[in-house]
């Protein structure tokens, strides 16, 4: 198994099956084009997004369903050609792609996801992408515990 | 804003360097070309919010953060 070095964890085994190259990076990330996604029975649901190329480049993600479960991402052709993906028949999440939502944590504000901009990972060939998707109706700022201050759990 | 009518195949220029050209004009879209030195930064507009955020979103998570998310998270989410 490779192994790498991660942000919050040191260093890693990691499984080649959870890599995915990013052709174009991310916007202001554009030089990291590998990203491993680390998904650990202790951190769950979390998922962290971490840089081959830098281990100091790692974001801490949630499946888009866990922030809002009606969540539909919208994919242009360009979105799609980047993914090697074809609009007939519509990608299902799950099977072909995974659709992910970037977490912002500070000291001063609740955690918010960017439910704008997901991140899109083909599960078959590997790739991915972020989403730029400005007039779906998604907010870059989203409350992720927001359900929780409405409907107390137990 | 200067605004200036072009059609397509027809161009200007923003200094010595900056060249744009509008390659195609469909009802819905434009093809724009442009021809710049290498190290000046061209992005989309759109995607400048998610740029900050993503900056944001690089930042080290506070300590307790990852815990706490991941507690409250598989408390009350679907997952």
């Amino acid at each position: 198994m490779p192994r790498l070095v991660s942000k919050y964890f040191g260093e890693l085994d990691y499984s080649t099956e959870a890599a995915f190259q990013f052709p174009e990076g991310i916007p202001a990330f554009e030089d990291q084009t590998a990203f491993v996604f680390l998904d650990q029975p202790q951190t769950h649901p979390l998922v962290f997004m971490q840089s081959l190329g830098n281990p100091g480049v790692c974001f801490i993600a949630v499946p888009v369903f866990v922030a809002d479960p009606a969540y539909r991402p919208n994919l242009s052709p360009e979105d799609l050609a980047l993914l090697g993906l074809s609009p007939e028949p519509l990608p299902q999440i799950g099977s072909d792609i995974l659709c992910l939502t970037l977490v912002t944590v500070s000291e001063q504000a609740d955690p918010t996801v960017n439910l704008a901009s997901p991140i899109v990972l083909n599960l078959r060939n590997r790739k991915g992408v972020q989403v730029i998707q400005p007039s779906a109706g998604y907010s870059i700022r989203h409350p992720l515990l927001a359900r929780e201050d409405l409907v107390p759990c137990s | 804003m200067l605004v200036i009518r072009r059609r397509a195949g027809e161009g200007f220029l923003i200094g010595p360097d900056i060249e744009i050209e509008v390659l195609e004009v469909s009802p819905t879209r434009v093809k724009i070309g442009i021809l710049a030195p290498g190290a000046l930064p061209i992005v989309r507009k759109e995607v400048l919010p998610t740029r900050q955020e993503n900056l944001a979103a690089s930042r080290n998570a506070p300590p307790d953060a990852i815990d706490w998310l991941s507690r409250k998270l598989s408390q009350c989410g679907p997952g």
